[in-house]
């Protein structure tokens, strides 16, 4: 009987493979809608979710897999560990380590690529963690983020890790252990067995839940509570306890130090104790970090409540119909501009807001007033409208409307205004 | 013998298959491209008082499409005809879909790709198209011009 335990326990190579290969083949179906732009990014997820078709389903088998596979590939080394797989093949052991590595820094990049209200707390947090590196943490941060703030750049950079850097780099350790090992490692029918068991409740798991997404980063309201994935509650809950910048010692250092010394491992004496140390510590430590993270968020009613109140707005978000946005595209041979056509500036500052021809538009809660007929309203002359662009709230007007005297020069604004008040229903 | 070896070799296959069956079966429904149904509206071209002389007038219209996240506004390029009682035709060759353009001094429409040329009154002259410039349904509305936009592929079937 306990042989028998012993050789299922061997199959977490198979469920390794298994959950990789669902995360290539979604992640792949994924990039076929998905855009990288800070202005889209969330639209087509939303499309994704809302209108392709099994879309939710992809993407929720992406999101929970990655989440599964985090677990999977932590049991495997655990098995290596047991079995003395270090002694026996050191380089298996060292490119498992590199895996767990890679997975973790997947999961990490993936997050941030919705560009909702979570994965815009997410870049935050890497963002901290990078910046309170010692030594090199300002380096860090400028490389991670490719300037000085978050910005579009920022999310083409996580997605050229997450979906290039990232995966080739898997790809390399799939292909070295295919070639490596006997087919039957993967596919004996143990593993086939439990390969398929572990796929089949991932798939039926995802069909039940669709992966979060959070409201856009515009609609996210003050007291949105972000969470991170289950595979980063632990650090998620740690850095609650840890002052400021030490955060990055224990989000980032330590976990360095233990994959480097586990690494290292083959060469170390009183491997057992080692290693037989950092896993027991590691799993406590993760294991307390995220019971207590599912419990206070819980327990407190305050926080449940506000929990409550997401779940039923991405509830409310999922009923409601999908909304396209407007692309404008121009004419292949546009040689002399448009007549009549909205003046530059307007298109570059006012446009995005009130729309391309002066329609208006509703974002979420936002309402942007249409500026057709406007000069039929009182305080809307040519004159008003370039004194209201300098300062709005002298003509009543409230944010996300703001003063443009820093970016419009007083013919700039006068063009616009003239061109405004001649739009008509 | 051989039937358990083969039984097993089908075993080891299952997560394969079920991966490959489900993500792929889902997959097919996943790309399927989505057809966006051809626009009817009426767009504005131009007030036909502005639309006078032996000339062809080059005129812009925005045309609005749902295509898969996105509404694209396109502007598009069209010919009025003063002389041919205010017909409109597309400046999309209907050769491989280049953009044609009015010469003056030869009193011709020439496309930049393939060298078809059309009279001004849209009808083919010379070249690879097989066909004049496609006119456009067209209406006058309010005294404004208004037509109905055709993709090229639409009208190349046409």
């Amino acid at each position: 009987m306990r042989s028998d335990l012993r050789v299922w326990l061997q199959t977490t190579t198979g469920i390794v493979a298994v959950l990789l290969l669902v995360q290539f083949l979604t992640g792949v179906l994924l990039a076929f809608y998905y855009v990288p732009s800070v202005d889209h990014a969330y639209t087509t997820v939303s499309y994704i979710e809302k209108v392709v078709s099994s879309g939710s389903w992809i993407r929720s088998l992406h999101h929970y897999g990655s989440q599964w596979l985090t677990v999977f590939v932590f049991v495997h080394v655990i098995r290596l560990f047991w079995n003395r797989a270090y002694t026996a093949n050191r380089i298996q052991w060292i490119v498992t380590i590199l895996l767990i590595g890679l997975v973790m820094a997947a999961g990490g990049t993936g997050y941030s690529l919705p560009w909702d209200a979570r994965a815009f707390f997410s870049t935050r947090v890497a963002e901290g963690l990078m910046a309170g590196l010692p030594i090199a943490g300002s380096m860090a941060r400028l490389w991670l983020l490719g300037g000085s703030e978050i910005s579009p750049v920022t999310l083409s950079r996580f997605f050229a890790l997450h979906v290039l850097v990232i995966p080739a780099l898997i790809g390399v350790i799939v292909l070295w252990r295919l070639f490596r090992s006997r087919i039957a490692e993967f596919l004996g029918p143990r593993e086939a067995v439990v390969g398929a068991l572990v796929f089949l409740v991932l798939a039926l798991w995802a069909l039940k839940h669709p992966a979060p997404l959070g409201p856009s980063v515009a609609d996210a309201g003050a007291d949105y509570l972000p969470r991170p994935g289950a595979q980063f509650l632990w650090l998620y809950q740690s850095l609650k306890y840890i002052p400021g910048g030490l955060g990055s010692i224990v989000g980032v250092v330590l976990p360095g130090i233990v994959l480097a010394v586990l690494i290292a491992l083959p060469w170390l004496k009183r491997q057992r104790l080692i290693a037989g140390s950092l896993f027991g510590l590691g799993v406590v430590l993760v294991a307390m970090m995220t019971t207590v993270s599912y419990l206070s968020d819980r327990r407190d009613p305050k926080t449940a409540q506000q929990f409550a109140r997401q779940a039923a707005a991405e509830e409310a978000w999922r009923r409601e119909p999908f909304k396209p946005t407007t692309i404008t595209l121009a004419a292949t041979t546009s040689s002399t501009p448009a007549t009549g056509g909205a003046p530059v500036m307007y298109t570059k500052f006012c446009a995005n807001c009130h729309g391309p021809h002066g329609e208006g538009a509703q974002q979420g809660r936002l309402r942007f007033p249409p500026l057709l007929d406007v000069s039929a309203k009182p305080r809307r002359s040519v004159d008003d409208i370039v004194g209201l662009l300098k300062d709005p709230t002298a003509y009543g007007l409230q944010p996300p409307m703001r003063s443009f005297s820093d970016k419009l020069t007083e013919e700039q604004m006068r063009e616009i205004a003239e061109w405004i008040v001649k739009l008509k229903r | 013998m051989n039937i358990d070896r083969s039984r097993r070799r089908f075993l080891q296959l299952l997560p394969l298959a079920a991966i490959f069956a489900s993500i792929g079966g889902a997959a097919f429904r996943f790309l399927r491209p989505k057809l966006s149904a051809a626009t009817d509206a009426w767009l504005d071209v131009a007030p036909v008082a502005e639309l006078t002389g032996p000339q062809p007038i080059s005129r812009k219209i925005v045309a609005e499409q749902m295509s898969g996240w996105a509404t694209t506004t396109e502007e598009h390029n069209v010919f009025v005809l003063p002389a041919k009682n205010n017909k409109v035709v597309s400046a999309i060759c209907p050769h491989e879909g280049c953009e044609v353009a009015w010469e003056q001094n030869t009193n011709r429409f020439s496309c930049p790709c393939h060298e078809s040329y059309f009279a001004a009154d849209g009808s083919r002259i010379s070249g690879p198209a097989r066909r004049g410039l496609d006119p456009l349904p067209a209406r006058v509305q309010d005294g404004k011009l208004q037509v109905q936009y055709i993709s090229n592929q639409q009208a190349t079937r046409a």
